[in-house]
């Protein structure tokens, strides 16, 4: 945000009389009953709901690495992998793969050991969250309901295969409402490069009022969120114009209203300018992090700005692009916005810029990997030293992983099977795993009892307070929920 | 509301429980406590229709038999008995049901007792799933005609704030049921809006666009008494009438642009769907035939181009690319794709046109409605054959005619020749038919690919004279005999076969991997094009010629669309039978890696299309020979004119003009994963249906059918043995555009009514089930769907009807709480349920857009053909990015009515998305409105209001150069009335100040100017 901006303004604009003050300030003749009928109406989405019981988190960070990444390469170690490494694989039945990429035995890409005290072992790509495991909880039995992009996608984000239904920060959004009105309350950074699978109906409100979007923000450009700033046409703007036109607006604004008193929304409009203006104001603030000391900013692992890169992928320019978008979600999370998701990698494209290794895990996951464990590890380092673990919920999380056998030699095809997820910090018990997958991280180990999706939504929106059956919303004709009919609360990875 | 249960008490013996009343008070327990437990959360899965685990719960016999665990139950031991372990929950999770909520304790603790006291269960009851069969439901009843009620409102009459109440005159229908309404509460109705509100009111309405000051001039100023009803039918045969409410249907439909999911690819040729809705209301077409046409428009009215358009509807909705080209229908997660997209086309049907949800019945009959999964799989039965693709068609009906004509003939010559060739055949013996039947095979042998490696794939090009190539290393220096080209195939832009092969090109060898030395020509083909040589490999043989690289350098490239490329399936390079390349290396100037599909390695993977001629040559010289032996000179003489009257009409039929296309439900003739049922005639899919909707859980095969709701409207389809798919589709369009189908009528009045008011008179326009709102006058209701049903079925009739009462035509502006009337309107109803004042809009976003166009003077109106698109595509190959944020504002091009816009899916317009455009993604049948601290930056700051801000200023300069008459112009192009004295001053302070840009900016931003009263 450039300093001559027309919009940084020394104090937020003045502010105008609600029309609840009007109201109250024009007394008599007004019936109890309009007033009530319009106090009801500035119930809006936006103020804080109620939670079902005392909740432990606050706020949730949602990792997302978008085109399937390798449990097998990253979290989950297999020693009978290695044994088997190069043999014919053999999964003892008949298995459908997206590919029919079903090559022989393939051992992790990189070599694992085990760190802190609960001796957790993680592969070395990874290993700058070494340092956090004792934070941690595994899931390694994960199932998915289809080894497709689109469809594995939607369902980690809003619960649902087909697009339609909201993500998991818009009901959370729906259900607890913002704790700070100048800036969205949830949060979208995409990868830099582009949107995943879907694009935006990951983060879809649907049914849900449009407020509980996911507002994306892409710090790099000019315009961090969509219009925050007049297109660049608009050189007849200036500071003195926009303060003028604002004013001007809500006096006319404020006149038409006048004669139509009992239509909350026409306040509700005058305000939406004024948390506008104030919104130009915060979210540049809460995007900069050019202030922020050096030693935070090499925590996330970011270069210095302006650094040059090369053409080719590599895990500092990862690390760099990863960690900022970590530490702007620290910033955001200080100030209150509620649910913020980070995606690693974008579509399928040329050269491949996401996890989906078909071709060769090594170089599409290594810097992939690098860059994301230092981002993470930072943002989970960085919030527990501002005591902001304790009521902050960070999930990893993927469409689905990868399988057991090679697929042309070097890469993995889709595994829908069997993958892993990780939660950290606000309630959740560090240094342990739930669910293991089989020797092989083909299926989980016990078949009968994988965890689902649904299973990790329900015990996030526990910690938050709030019961996943109750959270719902009639919708042409059925009481949706972000559980559909499922979903169980994790209670042995709670605190 | 109680749901009365199908409780099968088939043979239910009485007799001997009518003696103890201990027993049967038993038997009522179970029949009234314990049944209905396991009806609705045990037997789906362990019931008739299948036993998991070999465990079934649908008599008492199969319960007592236990499962493949044993007994299950043990009559007075809860404790020990294996059901109650099953379903008691562990920490809130419980074995059974499975994938779902466990028991209450409330449920469990009735299933414990029953088992304790005995687990008695009444000889001879048989248990089926929960279903509900009411059809006893306000909607679900026949329809008939209703005489409005005789009563008469009181309408307020507000001069100088005196109001007095007059009995409201006339004799509106729709009035009269209001009226009666408002007697039984005590409102009474408020007066008429000035015709200032009025003008501007009927303009957004009906036709979607402000009026202009001229037209609000004239109708203010009318002096005719019927100058309202006049302008009423002026409006109606506005073309823009149609821009306007095709919106609202396409929001019901979910219409989009792109496909959505993965990928989201641009589907260009969806427009012409849009267009025909836009047509279709324009015309004032009837309701019934408006169905008709969109479920089976083909079937119904072959030979017009309606008929062919209307089939976007079934497609107009998301498709999963990748589930359906990348994955085979015999995998899993190909089947699932299919199922979610027939998913997608039943629900459109019967929620668009009848007003009921009825996905839920997918995995268990539907809970509150009674509509049982087996009708729901039957309703996928329809749409078994069908998929989302292209389908070619003629707009023109002469075309069409001589298309058809043609076609006949064609058909007429091919009965004669096969007539004389049954009478060849019966002389010549079995043999002539056998290699008949293998050469037609050969011949016949699917195009396309036989797997999802297609090969390799230059970048793309402008022109096609850019010289691209692709080389072999194959590893040493060798002397091949022969090169193989084998083209590659690829649907796209409908190319298929030969996609990509080079038009000019030439073949070269060398030991030089560069090519700049010892190269030796192999093959040229640089003089002139070679056309399209289909999937047919392409043969170069070598003579003496060593070497170990060797290149294909295209000259001149083959077009993709308005683009051009160089693609190949595989480079084969022959020593003795020994392919080399196998064990090569590709380089290429340049390549698409999009895998699976496309990438270097494809070229020499041996996977390649199948070659469509192959041995058939040999076949066909004794096939010759044979036939020349069975026939006269006279039969030969005789099938050679018949085969030269094919040929003629054949290439008659070739010299048409290029049929047209539009993405529709149709059988699809594709290859590969996405194949369709093209190459089987049509046939449809057999359906199954599927417990718990898991695609790999069959239950019982099932017939098409609609569904089984209405008394004298029966569902059942009486389609005969060996029926055409498009039967099946015009068995339920007919079904759905019945006189006898109340739902359809009642959908459709509802629906316009909520656009003409804000909301229905069930607030629930999708869901007219018991889940849905009731509606508040439901007589008046019937009485509209009548009027329509039994009128000319055209929607302008029923706008014409709504918007001329009294009830249309009230002030929003009734808000001072001390009136006694409107005291008593906030009190007995504060969201205006009964109508005793009208409803302010907020404009939607098309609204808002296309009038922020019009009023700076921009706005074309040039109205169908190909979307308009408001952003820039980077990386079209493989996943399209809509970048809106590089649009130019400014791009004429842009500046058509929003419902012309190019939608999609995956991204939606930031700006229309802020004023809550519908979501192409899911069946719009209510928009939402916000308003928000985004939407508000939107409207300041987004580039078509900043840009347009500009435009609007020239205009104003141009109609005049005195900065107040332009302020006042502003206020009477974009608010309908003038600016206010008390008003003029200050604006004309400020704008004299900031510039008239920011001026009109401001304006573009009033509340006034997004509300309409």
């Amino acid at each position: 945000m450039p300093q001559n901006s027309p919009f940084h303004r020394p104090s937020a604009p003045r502010r105008h009389t609600t029309r609840r003050e009007f109201l109250a300030q024009s007394g008599g003749g007004l019936g109890a009953i309009a007033l009530a009928a319009m106090l009801g109406e500035e119930t809006a989405a936006n103020t804080p709901h109620k939670s079902h019981f005392a909740p432990k988190a606050k706020r949730v960070v949602q990792l997302f690495m978008a085109g399937g990444a390798s449990h097998l390469d990253l979290w989950d170690y297999k020693p009978e992998l290695v044994k088997r490494n190069g043999q014919e694989s053999d999964f003892g039945e008949p298995v459908e793969a997206f590919q029919n990429g079903l090559g022989p035995w393939k051992e992790p890409t990189w070599k694992f050991r085990p760190y802190g005290e609960s001796g957790k072992p993680l592969s070395e790509v990874v290993s700058p969250l070494g340092g956090c495991v004792d934070d941690i909880a595994f899931i390694h039995n994960m199932v998915g309901k289809t080894g497709v992009h689109s469809q594995g996608t939607l369902l980690q984000t809003t619960g649902f295969n087909l697009p339609g239904f909201p993500g998991m920060g818009s009901w959370v959004s729906y259900g607890l409402g913002s704790e700070n009105k100048d800036l969205p309350t949830f949060v979208v950074l995409p990868d830099h490069r582009g949107f995943a699978s879907n694009g935006a109906k990951n983060w879809d409100a649907a049914f849900l009022a449009s407020d509980h979007t996911g507002t994306v923000i892409f710090p790099d450009r000019a315009n961090p969120i969509n219009d925050l700033m007049p297109h660049a046409s608009g050189d007849y703007i200036t500071q003195e114009s926009e303060a003028e036109t604002q004013a001007m607006l809500a006096q006319l604004n404020q006149r038409h209203a006048a004669d139509r008193m009992l239509d909350g929304r026409l306040e509700s409009r005058i305000r939406s300018y004024e948390l506008a203006a104030r919104m130009q104001l915060a979210a540049p603030e809460a995007l900069e992090i050019t202030n922020e000391p050096k030693y935070i900013r090499d925590l996330y692992g970011i270069a210095p700005d302006g650094t040059e890169w090369p053409s080719e992928i590599n895990p500092r320019e990862e690390a760099d692009a990863f960690g900022r978008k970590c530490l702007i979600a620290r910033r955001l999370l200080e100030r209150d916005v509620r649910f913020v998701q980070i995606w690693s990698g974008n579509d399928n494209g040329f050269p491949r810029r996401n996890w989906d290794s078909h071709e060769d895990v090594e170089r599409d996951h290594g810097p992939l990997a690098q860059g994301m464990a230092q981002g993470a590890a930072g943002l989970i380092q960085d919030l527990k030293q501002r005591g902001m673990l304790e009521d902050t919920i960070i999930l990893w999380t993927t469409e689905f992983g990868r399988m057991p056998s090679t697929q042309g030699g070097k890469g993995r095809d889709h595994n829908p099977y069997t993958f892993t997820n990780w939660l950290c910090g606000g309630g959740i018990r560090g240094g342990m795993t739930h669910g293991e997958s089989d020797e092989l991280g083909y299926k989980p180990l016990d078949r009968a009892n994988p965890t689902q999706v649904y299973d990790i939504h329900a015990t996030i929106l526990h910690l938050l307070g709030l019961d996943h059956t109750r959270l719902t919303v009639r919708h042409n004709g059925i009481d949706r929920r972000l559980t559909d009919v499922h979903g169980h609360v994790l209670h042995d990875i709670l605190a | 509301m109680r749901l009365r249960f199908n409780l099968l008490v088939a043979g239910f013996v009485l007799g001997l429980a009518w003696c103890q009343q201990a027993r049967a008070d038993q038997a009522a327990d179970f029949q009234d406590r314990v049944a209905p437990i396991l009806q609705r959360r045990c037997l789906s899965c362990h019931g008739p229709d299948q036993a998991h685990g070999g465990l079934s719960l649908a008599t008492r016999d199969l319960l007592f038999s236990g499962g493949e665990s044993g007994e299950v139950v043990l009559p007075g031991d809860a404790d020990s008995s294996y059901l109650l372990e099953m379903i008691t929950p562990h920490g809130g999770k419980a074995a059974m049901p499975k994938n779902a909520d466990p028991l209450s304790a409330e449920e469990i603790a009735t299933i414990r007792a029953w088992i304790q006291s005995g687990a008695d269960w009444p000889e001879g009851v048989t248990l089926s799933v929960a279903q509900v069969t009411d059809t006893d439901w306000w909607s679900l009843r026949p329809l008939s005609p209703i005489d409005p009620p005789q009563v008469t409102g009181q309408v307020r009459i507000l001069q100088q704030g005196e109001v007095t109440l007059k009995p409201l005159m006339g004799e509106h229908p729709i009035d009269r049921f209001v009226a009666e309404k408002h007697q039984e509460l005590g409102l009474s109705f408020g007066p008429v809006a000035d015709r200032q509100t009025l003008v501007r009111r009927l303009y957004f309405d009906l036709i979607g666009l402000p009026p202009t000051p001229d037209e609000v001039r004239r109708f203010v100023e009318d002096p005719d008494p019927a100058a309202y009803e006049k302008l009423v039918d002026t409006l109606l045969s506005s073309p823009h009438y149609g821009e306007r409410w095709a919106r609202h249907w396409l929001d019901v439909v979910h219409y989009g642009d792109t496909h959505g999911y993965d990928k989201d690819k641009p589907r260009p040729h969806a427009w012409p769907y849009r267009d025909y809705v836009i047509r279709s209301l324009n015309q004032g077409k009837p309701w019934s035939r408006f169905i008709e046409e969109q479920l089976a428009g083909d079937v119904l009215y072959p030979g017009t181009a309606d008929g062919i358009e209307a089939l976007g509807f079934i497609s107009a909705g998301p498709w999963d690319f990748v589930g359906h080209a990348e994955v085979a229908e015999s995998k899993t997660d190909g089947k699932i794709a299919r199922h979610l997209d027939r998913d997608d086309m039943v629900r459109n049907a019967i929620q668009s046109f009848n007003g009921l949800t009825i996905g839920c019945a997918q995995c268990h009959n539907h809970k509150f409605d009674p509509i049982s999964q087996e009708q729901y799989y039957q309703l996928h039965a329809v749409f078994a054959a069908v998929d989302r693709a292209d389908k070619e068609y003629f707009r023109e009906p002469e075309t069409a005619e001589r298309y058809a004509a043609y076609s006949q003939r064609q058909a007429a010559i091919s009965a004669q020749r096969d007539e004389l060739k049954s009478q060849i055949e019966s002389k010549a013996g079995k043999r002539l038919a056998e290699l008949d039947k293998q050469i037609k095979e050969l011949r016949q042998k699917q195009p396309g690919n036989s797997d999802a490696q297609f090969g390799y794939h230059s970048a793309i090009e402008a022109r096609d004279d850019v010289t691209k190539w692709v080389q072999i290393d194959l590893g040493s220096t060798v002397s091949p005999e022969v090169i193989f080209l084998r083209p590659a195939y690829d649907d796209f832009n409908g190319i298929g076969a030969g996609f990509g092969f080079p038009r000019r090109f030439r073949i070269e060898i060398s030991d030089d991997p560069q090519f700049l030395t010892g190269v030796h020509l192999i093959a040229d083909q640089q003089a002139e094009d070679l056309p399209n040589p289909g999937t047919t490999p392409q043969r170069f043989p070598i003579k003496d010629i060593a070497g170990r690289y060797v290149r294909l350098t295209a000259t001149k490239l083959a077009p993709r669309q308005n683009d051009f490329i160089l693609a190949l399936a595989e480079f084969e390079v022959l020593v003795g039978q020994d392919n080399w390349a196998r064990r090569g290396q590709v380089s290429s100037l340049d390549s698409i890696e999009a895998p699976p599909r496309w990438g270097q390695a494809n070229l020499i993977d041996a996977v390649h299309p199948p070659t469509p001629e192959g041995d058939s040559i040999v076949l066909q010289a004794e096939r010759d020979q044979l036939w020349q032996q069975a026939t006269s000179p006279e039969v030969r003489e005789q099938w050679a004119a018949l085969a030269r009257d094919l040929k003629e009409v054949e290439s008659a039929l070739a010299a048409l003009p290029k049929p047209q296309r539009v993405y529709a439900g149709t059988v699809h003739h594709g290859s590969g994963a996405f194949a369709g049922r093209g190459a089987v005639d049509g046939e449809p899919r057999p359906i199954h249906l599927l417990h718990r909707g898991e695609v790999n859980s069959l239950g019982k095969l099932v017939e098409p059918a609609a569904l089984e709701i209405f008394a004298g409207h029966p569902g059942r389809f009486d389609l005969p043995e060996g029926h055409s798919e498009g039967q099946r589709r015009a068995a339920l369009a007919q079904w759905l555009s019945s006189q006898d189908n109340p739902l359809t009528w009642r959908t459709i009045a509802n629906r316009v009514w909520q656009y003409h008011f804000g909301q229905g008179l069930a607030e629930t326009p999708g869901d007219l089930g018991r889940q849905g709102a009731k509606p508040t006058h439901p007589r008046l209701l019937d009485f509209l769907a009548v009027q329509l049903r039994d009128g000319d079925q055209s929607l302008k009739t029923l706008h014409r009807l709504i918007v001329t009462s009294h009830t249309y035509r009230q002030a929003s502006t009734l808000d001072d709480p001390a009136e006694p009337t409107t005291a008593q309107g906030l009190e007995t109803d504060v969201n205006n349920r009964w109508l005793w004042r009208a409803n302010r809009r907020k404009l939607e976003a098309e609204a808002v857009r296309d009038a922020i166009l019009a009023v700076s003077g921009k706005l074309d109106r040039t109205m169908g053909g190909p979307a308009f698109q408001d952003f820039v595509i980077e990386k079209p190959q493989h996943s399209p990015h809509y970048q809106y944020h590089l649009h130019d504002p400014l791009d004429p091009k842009s500046h058509r009515r929003s419902v012309y816009r190019f939608i999609v899916r995956s991204q939606l317009q930031p700006f229309m998305n802020s004023l809550d455009c519908a979501d192409p993604s899911q069946q719009v049948d209510t928009r939402g409105e916000s308003v928000t601290p985004l939407q508000a930056l939107a409207v300041m700051n987004n580039a078509l209001v900043v840009a347009m801000s500009r435009e609007f200023a020239t205009r104003l300069e141009a109609e005049s150069d005195d900065l107040e008459k332009q302020i006042s112009l502003a206020f009477r192009l974009a608010l309908g009335r003038d600016v206010t004295d008390q008003e003029r001053q200050p604006l004309v302070e400020y704008a004299a100040q900031h510039g008239l840009p920011n001026f009109c900016r401001l304006v573009l931003n009033l509340n006034e100017f997004h509300f309409v009263d």
